[in-house]
């Protein structure tokens, strides 16, 4: 009898709990004769959804429009797994995110520059760049590309090898930590950001100048550009791997340029006048649009604008 | 702050479902979907069990060893979980997002009800249940009849603090691509939106304590009153049979002298 009254009970108080669930949502099947974005589900970070770089960017730009989007996570493992497991059929990850090359993705083309331009730029004191400190840096930074970043990251991540060896190795690669006097007398304070790429630079910086005979200390994983700009700014840092677009968003907060050359170019007149910008990478670190190479294929994909396409 | 937070809550669109956005009526069925589903698999797995361990006090060390797991951090297992399970799945599924949040709920909502089911039944009279097996009960009859209604309000304090616990901490789906009311809350965050965030917030209390009321009116009429002690002493001890007692003599007495002092 009790135990009766108790299932009854359960059922009804299931029954009330269950009607409010039936609101759930059923994805409705895409039409056809749409875009190819029009069929497809788009990962990224929360965020993505209502920056103006993100969908709205993306509509306003190209015109493209996706059919659903998945909140996953921002340019990390749940996003990359959900975009090779077919979850979401196009993701925002970051460009010199290893995973990128390690499962065959493709980076869609910008062409209207819908991102700002993201280049890998040193910052310096004004009093600190000698001529010699701004030779060895700038020969860095022409050896700087978006893959070999990639692939350095990847040997942190995926390798467990420490960024001052990773960083250590790529200069000998590259033929940059031959000893010598170019940066005699220099003495300056190199900081980072606290991941993994940031620090890498850091020490890519600090080990060129260290070979060329200056002083160098680190102060590596400050946080974010809110902790380390003001003392970038005030002197005790002398030297930080920047992105021009951020960089110059943090410092403007008008700034309307998203090419390289006008990034850069703003960046380097909105700079206080003690911190001067150094020659900008090949190298970027930005959001792009990625499908896998099957997705690619199947939609002869190339750049964002060819989303907008009937399919 | 508030008023920004009651237009957004107020706000119609946020109320409908589009493709791309799902509202708040969508979200809050995920969510108790979520919820329930988690709450059904842990109260199939616990009660028979705490009810078994209570019974014959055999294997106590299981309850010990469930409310341990209660220590699990809850979103480190999930993602932990996640990174297991999810690649094994593949198209347009997100079982893999779900069956390991639903394991994590499961893990918080077992030991309540466990362990209240285990002291329920340990803690029923042995007077009561001498007698029962006195009259001739079988074992299965004693735990059916006699122990589990005895044990009923400690088994629902249980099952609602579950419940309490599983709906809070179901806002984790939405750290995993899920939906449910945590949306709002880890959407809101990241798009620096606070009155997104707050009306999240204030959802899942809502929603929290509505099951609670729903659970406790389920309580008040499956217990037995005569256990609870919302019946009138009068009526359990009445010398008199009867449903309601009916008239009682020390009442009648109090009645006179009352009718004396007023004259």
């Amino acid at each position: 009898m009790k135990t009766k009254l108790v299932a009854l009970a359960a059922a009804a108080t299931a029954l009330t709990m269950g009607i409010s669930g039936c609101g759930s949502d059923s994805s409705s099947s895409s039409d056809d004769g749409g875009t190819i974005a029009s069929q497809m589900i788009f990962g990224g970070p929360p965020e993505f959804k209502t920056r103006t770089d993100g969908i709205p960017g993306l509509k306003e730009n190209y015109g493209v429009e996706f059919a659903k989007y998945t909140v996953t996570d921002v340019g990390g493992p749940v996003t990359v797994n959900a975009l090779k497991r077919g979850q979401v059929d196009a993701a925002d990850l970051f460009t010199t995110n290893p995973a990128i090359e390690a499962n065959d993705l493709v980076i869609l083309e910008d062409p209207k520059s819908n991102f700002a331009a993201q280049n890998i730029v040193p910052i310096v004191s004004k009093d600190k760049a000698t001529d010699g400190v701004k030779e060895v840096l700038n020969a860095v930074q022409a050896k700087l590309t978006t893959e070999g970043l990639g692939e350095l990251i990847g040997k942190v991540a995926n390798d467990k090898e420490a960024p001052a060896a990773v960083a250590k190795s790529w200069l000998s690669e590259n033929g940059l930590d031959t000893s010598g006097t170019s940066a005699k007398g220099a003495s300056l304070t190199v900081g980072s950001a606290n991941f993994t790429e940031n620090e890498i630079l850091a020490n890519i910086y600090a080990e060129a100048l260290k070979a060329q005979g200056a002083t160098i200390k680190t102060k590596l994983n400050i946080g974010s550009r809110e902790k380390y700009y003001p003392a970038l700014e005030a002197g005790s840092l002398d030297l930080f791997p920047e992105y021009t677009g951020n960089a110059l968003a943090y410092i403007d907060k008008n700034a309307t340029a998203t090419s390289s050359d006008d990034v850069y170019a703003a960046l380097a007149k909105a700079l206080p006048s003690n911190l001067i910008a150094l020659d900008q990478a090949e190298a970027q670190d930005r959001d792009a649009i990625v499908v896998t190479q099957e997705t690619a294929d199947k939609f002869k994909l190339k750049t964002i604008a060819d989303l907008a396409q009937e399919g | 702050m508030i008023g920004d937070t009651f237009s957004w809550l107020t706000d119609p669109a946020h109320w409908q479902s589009t493709s791309f956005d799902t509202g708040i009526p969508g979200q809050l069925g995920a969510h108790v979907l979520y919820s329930m589903i988690a709450l059904a698999i842990a109260l199939v797995l616990a009660l028979p069990a705490g009810l078994w361990i209570g019974h014959t006090g055999k294997a106590t060390w299981v309850v010990s060893a469930a409310n341990a797991v209660r220590a699990l951090p809850t979103v480190g297992l999930l993602v932990l979980i996640v990174v297991i399970i999810a690649p094994h799945f593949y198209g347009r599924t997100n079982a893999g997002y779900l069956i390991p949040t639903e394991i994590v709920l499961v893990l918080l909502a077992v030991p309540p009800i466990l362990s209240n089911a285990y002291a329920g039944v340990q803690n029923v009279s042995p007077a009561v249940r001498d007698a029962a097996f006195g009259m001739g009960m079988t074992g299965p009859q004693v735990l059916s009849r006699v122990e589990f209604p005895n044990a009923l309000p400690l088994i629902f304090s249980g099952f609602r603090s579950a419940t309490l616990q599983v709906i809070a901490t179901a806002t984790i789906a939405a750290y995993v691509t899920l939906g449910g009311l945590g949306r709002f809350i880890y959407d809101g965050l990241a798009q620096q939106d606070y009155p997104q965030m707050i009306s999240g917030g204030l959802l899942v209390a809502a929603l929290a304590l509505v099951a609670d009321l729903l659970l406790a009116l389920a309580q008040r009429y499956t217990v037995s009153p005569g256990i609870t002690g919302r019946m009138r002493r009068s009526d359990r001890d009445g010398y008199d049979v009867g449903p309601r007692g009916g008239p009682d003599s020390r009442v009648a007495v109090l009645n006179e002298e009352l009718a004396s002092e007023a004259a």
